[in-house]
C-alpha cells in the first residue's frame, strides 16, 4: 500500500506536482485551439479591390473647391461572406484642376464628415473635428489630414481601391 | 406532510441547516434601506439573464439583417416590444445603480481593510457590466450600432503596442464585417454573462467572510479605535438577512422593476434606422453612459495628445478606481472625518454629471 500525504511529506510534495502538471497541460492544450482561433484574423489578407468610379470627363466640369460625393462599392470577401461594401468618395478639384479623392470618413475615430458649404468646411458630428476642403485639418482632435484613396486613372475611368494612401496602419476603410 | 419532505431532505443532506445559515447573514440594523443597492443589482441581473434568453428566440447577430430582428421582436412578436424594453431599461437601470451602489460604498469607506477584494470583484462587475451595455448598443444592427462599433475599435487602436491587433481581432478582420457582429453576439451573450454569474458569488462569498460593514453609524457604541480592525466587523446591532433585509430587498426591487416596466411598456425601445453607408448627414450617437467618455475624446487634438484621450486618461482613471482600496489606506469610515475623500468623491460625481450633460453635444473648437 503506497502512503498518504499525510504519512509522507515527499509523498504529498509529489502529488501536488503531479496535479498542478495535469491541470497545465490541460490549460494550455485548450489555450493553443482557443487562441489561435482568436488571432486567426491576425493572419489573414485583406481583399483588396478596385472599384469604377466614373469618367475622368464627367469630373471634368465639376465646381472647383466643392466637394462632389460619389458612392463607389467594393465587392469583397469578408470571413465566410461576400459583400458589397458602399462607400462614399468625395471629389474634389482643386484651382490648377487638380483632382483629390478623399474617403468621407474622419481620420480621428472614423465618423462620417458632412460637407458644411456655409463654412466651405467637412466637420465631423462626432467630437467636433474639421477639415478645409483640401483635407487638411483646421480644428478638433483629428491627429492627420483626409485619407485619400489609393486610385488610378484607366482608359478615361477612375478607378478607386479600397485602401487609404499612405496608411500604414491600415486604419479606416 | 411537508414536514415529512423536509425531515427526508434533513436526514440526507441537512437541507434545513443549510437554509438557516445561508439566511441568517448578520446584516447592520440601522441602515438597512442603503444597504439595499447590492440586492438589487443581482436582481436586475437575473432580469437580463431571463429576457435577454428569450429575446434570442427570434434575434439574429447578422449585420444588416440584425437591425430587422430587433425591428420584428418590437413590432411584430406579441408583446415582443415590452420584453425588449425591459432588457434595455433593466439594462440602463443597473448602469445607473451600479453608480449608486458604488458611491454607498465609497462614502461609508467600506472598501477598506479588511474590504479590499470586494471592492476589487466590484469593479470586475462594473467593468463588465459597463462593456455587457456597450455591446448590447452594436447589437441592434442599427446606424448607431454600426459607428459606435467603428468609434470603438478605433479606439482601441490607439493603445500603445498591441492596439493595431486589438483592433483587428475584435472586428475579426481589418474590417468592420458579418465576423464582428458574431464575435460582439459570443461577448455579450455568453462570455461577459459568464463572467457575471462567476463573480457575483464571489462578491457575496467575500462579504460573508469579512461581515457586512455597512455605514459608519452602525459602529457609534464601540469602544474600540477606529485603526483596531476589528472595529469594523462587529457592529452595535445586526439583524439576520432573512427575513429582515430581504424583506427591504424585495420592497426597493418591486418598486424599480415597476418603474423599469413603465419606462418597456410606455417608451419602449427605440430601434432606429438601419445603417447607410452612404448617408451624408447623419451624425452618430452613443448611449448616455457613454457620454462623459465621448466628452473626453473631444480634447486633447493632434497626433501626439490622442493617446490621452483613447488611453492614457481612462485607463489612469480606470487603475486609480481599481486600486481605491490600497491607494486610501486611512482607517477612518465616517465621510465626516474624513474630508479629502467625500469632497473628492463629490467633485468627481458632479463632473461625471456634467461631462454627460455636455457630452451629447458636439464640440465646435474656436479655430474656425
Ligand atoms: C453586478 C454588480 C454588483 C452586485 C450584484 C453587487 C452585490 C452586492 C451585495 C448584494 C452587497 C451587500 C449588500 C449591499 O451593501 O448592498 C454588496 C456589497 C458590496 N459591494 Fe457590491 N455588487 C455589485 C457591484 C459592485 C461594485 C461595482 C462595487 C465597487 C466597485 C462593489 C463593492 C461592494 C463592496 C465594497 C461591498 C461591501 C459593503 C459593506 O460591507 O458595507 N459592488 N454588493
Ligand atoms: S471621429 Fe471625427 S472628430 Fe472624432
Amino acid at each position: 500500500m503506497t502512503k498518504s500525504s499525510e504519512e509522507s511529506p515527499s509523498r504529498r510534495t509529489f502529488m501536488m506536482v503531479v496535479i498542478g502538471l495535469i491541470s497545465a497541460v490541460i490549460g494550455v492544450a485548450l489555450a493553443i485551439p482557443i487562441l489561435g482561433e482568436v488571432l486567426s484574423p491576425l493572419f489573414k489578407k485583406r481583399d483588396i479591390v478596385w472599384s469604377k468610379l466614373g469618367k475622368v470627363n464627367d469630373l471634368a466640369n465639376i465646381t472647383p473647391l466643392t466637394p462632389k460625393f460619389i458612392p463607389v462599392y467594393f465587392r469583397v470577401k469578408e470571413g465566410w461572406t461576400v459583400n458589397t461594401l458602399p462607400r462614399q468618395v468625395m471629389v474634389v478639384k482643386d484651382i490648377t484642376g487638380k483632382f483629390y479623392f478623399f474617403s468621407n470618413q474622419c481620420t480621428h475615430l472614423g465618423c462620417p464628415l458632412h460637407w458644411i458649404p456655409a463654412r466651405q468646411k467637412f466637420m465631423c458630428p462626432c467630437h467636433g473635428g474639421m477639415f478645409n476642403v483640401l483635407g487638411k485639418v483646421v480644428g478638433g482632435p483629428p491627429p492627420r489630414p483626409l485619407y485619400v484613396w489609393v486610385h488610378k486613372i484607366e482608359n478615361g475611368t477612375v478607378l478607386i481601391q479600397n485602401k487609404f494612401v499612405d496608411n500604414p496602419k491600415e486604419r479606416g476603410v | 406532510m411537508l414536514k415529512k419532505i423536509q425531515n427526508w431532505f434533513d436526514e440526507r443532506i441537512g437541507l434545513t441547516e443549510l437554509i438557516n445559515e445561508f439566511n441568517g447573514e448578520r446584516i447592520p440594523r440601522r441602515g438597512g434601506w442603503a444597504y439595499t443597492f447590492g440586492s438589487l443589482l443581482a436582481f436586475l441581473f437575473t432580469v437580463q439573464v431571463t429576457t435577454g434568453i428569450f429575446l434570442l428566440f427570434y434575434y439574429v447577430p447578422y449585420f444588416p439583417m440584425a437591425r430587422n430582428a430587433t425591428y420584428y421582436i418590437k413590432h411584430h412578436v406579441f408583446l415582443g416590444n415590452i420584453l425588449l424594453g425591459i432588457h434595455l431599461w433593466a439594462a440602463f437601470t443597473m448602469i445607473f445603480f451600479l453608480l449608486v451602489h458604488m458611491s454607498r460604498v465609497y462614502f461609508s469607506g467600506a472598501y477598506k481593510k479588511p474590504r479590499e477584494l470586494q471592492w476589487i470583484v466590484g469593479m470586475v462587475l462594473f467593468s463588465v457590466v459597463v462593456v455587457l451595455g456597450l455591446t448590447g448598443y452594436m447589437l441592434i444592427g442599427n446606424e448607431n450600432s454600426w459607428w459606435t462599433i467603428n468609434v470603438l475599435t478605433n479606439v482601441a487602436s490607439h493603445t500603445p503596442i498591441i492596439g493595431g491587433f486589438l483592433r483587428i481581432v475584435v472586428r475579426g478582420g481589418t474590417e468592420t464585417s458579418v465576423l464582428t457582429m458574431q464575435h460582439i453576439f459570443a461577448v455579450h451573450v455568453w462570455l461577459l454573462p459568464i463572467v457575471v454569474i462567476l463573480f457575483i458569488p464571489i462578491h457575496l462569498f467575500l462579504i460573508r467572510k469579512t461581515g457586512h460593514q455597512g455605514m459608519a453609524l452602525e459602529y457609534k457604541n464601540s469602544k474600540l479605535p477606529d485603526d483596531d480592525i476589528n472595529k469594523w466587523k462587529h457592529p452595535d446591532a445586526t439583524v439576520p438577512f432573512f427575513p429582515d433585509q430581504f424583506y427591504k430587498d424585495m420592497i426597493i426591487s418591486l418598486a424599480v422593476f415597476a418603474v423599469v416596466y413603465i419606462l418597456a411598456v410606455v417608451y419602449g425601445a427605440a430601434i432606429g434606422p438601419m445603417y447607410r453607408p452612404l448617408a451624408l448627414n447623419f451624425a452618430p450617437e452613443a448611449d448616455w453612459y457613454f457620454l462623459a467618455n465621448e466628452e473626453l475624446l473631444k480634447y486633447f487634438p493632434g497626433h501626439g495628445l490622442i493617446i490621452f484621450s483613447t488611453f492614457l486618461v481612462p485607463t489612469i482613471g480606470f487603475a486609480i478606481l481599481f486600486a481605491l482600496p490600497f491607494i486610501d489606506r486611512g482607517h477612518e469610515r465616517s465621510p465626516f472625518k474624513r474630508p479629502a475623500a467625500t469632497v473628492l468623491g463629490i467633485l468627481f460625481l458632479l463632473l461625471l454629471v456634467y461631462l454627460t450633460l455636455i457630452g451629447g453635444e458636439p464640440k465646435a473648437p474656436a479655430t474656425v
